[in-house]
């Protein structure tokens, strides 16, 4: 019994990673050919998505006035188009937050004193951001995008949160490389 | 000290090429595609022979793409709703044919050109989508009008 059910499970889980696959594979194809490239070339973590967009992209405004004009092909195109939207936008932050983190670990391996309090809260808020952009890439297309605004601009906050510490982190550390050279 | 004698001037040209040409384009989109229209495809620089003779040519072209970026983010953040009545407004302007217009604006997607460099990916995603619904709901209105006479 518990064996059928463990399959079950699995089968599930394994079908929701297929369609999370395919759907990948799909908004990447919608995406303009210069996207991966940006996605790992850019280097400036203040050139994320503004925070109104954002909200713009999870927003119930648009969709309702689609709905008023009661044509079914308006609103699958919008659908379509803004889960693809919304799925660069994940896909943007997941890039960004792991190249800002990879910087920071850079910098972090060069620093003589690192907070272990700062660290773990950064390590802690990085890993409750790529749980979100998860969780997002896999529900956007299930269900509504409005029912998943409140979960994307958690994680627009999040990443804001985190470069802002890690900012500060970083101009800390060549004030104190500065205050170094003074000094000797 | 040398930032703030740079920003001065362009801050000025900006301003003239708000008041002497923007202010005559009716509509937001309009004002895109003229900045968009003011670079040049080949360097992506930006050119305006009245601003630079105003101003010199490399205050012209910050002040122009900066005009631009601002154009693109303003519409970027209209609601889909905004977005049509700012399309059919540009319809409008230039008094093209209405079917001919929506059809060849679907079909080569022109208003891909009017993004400026070095913008938020997403962002501009948010803007081609849009206007490809915006262009879809006014086939949709025309086709409905058309029925119904």
């Amino acid at each position: 019994m518990i064996g059928t059910t463990t399959a079950l499970i699995g089968a599930a889980v394994l079908l929701v990673v297929i369609l999370v696959w395919i759907r990948g594979q799909s908004a990447s194809r919608h995406s303009p050919a210069v996207m991966e490239d940006w996605l790992t070339g850019q280097d400036d973590i203040t050139d994320a998505c503004p925070p109104e967009f954002v909200s713009q992209i999870f927003s119930s405004r648009d969709f309702e006035f689609i709905s008023q004009m009661e044509s079914v092909d308006l609103k699958r195109l919008f659908l379509r188009e803004r889960n693809a939207v919304a799925l660069l936008w994940v896909q943007q932050t997941a890039a960004a937050i792991r190249r800002i983190m990879r910087r920071h670990l850079e910098a972090s391996r060069l620093s003589a004193d690192i907070e272990f309090k700062t660290e773990a809260r950064i390590l802690l808020q990085y890993g409750q951001l790529r749980l979100i952009c998860g969780a997002l890439f896999l529900l956007i297309g299930l269900g509504g995008l409005q029912r998943l605004q409140w979960m994307a601009l958690r994680a627009d906050k999040l990443t804001q949160r985190i470069s802002n510490v890690l900012r500060e982190f970083e101009s800390g550390a060549q004030s104190r490389e500065m205050d170094g050279m003074q000094s000797s | 000290m040398s930032s703030a004698v740079k920003l001065v001037p362009v801050q000025e040209a900006y301003d003239d090429l708000l008041t002497r040409t923007l202010v005559r384009i009716p509509c937001d989109l309009g004002r895109l595609i003229y900045l968009a229209s003011t670079r040049d495809y080949n360097s992506g620089n930006y050119y305006h022979e009245g601003l630079a003779n105003r101003f010199r040519p490399e205050v012209a072209r910050k002040a122009l793409e900066i005009a631009h970026r601002q154009a693109f983010y303003k519409l970027s953040a209209f609601s889909l709703q905004s977005l049509v009545s700012d399309l059919e407004a540009y319809l409008q302007s230039t008094r093209e044919n209405p079917h001919e217009f929506l059809r060849a604006w679907q079909r080569l997607e022109p208003y891909r050109v009017a993004i400026p460099a070095e913008v938020n990916l997403t962002v501009a995603r948010l803007f081609t989508s849009n206007l490809r619904l915006a262009l879809a709901i006014l086939r949709y209105r025309q086709a409905q009008n058309h029925s119904s006479h």
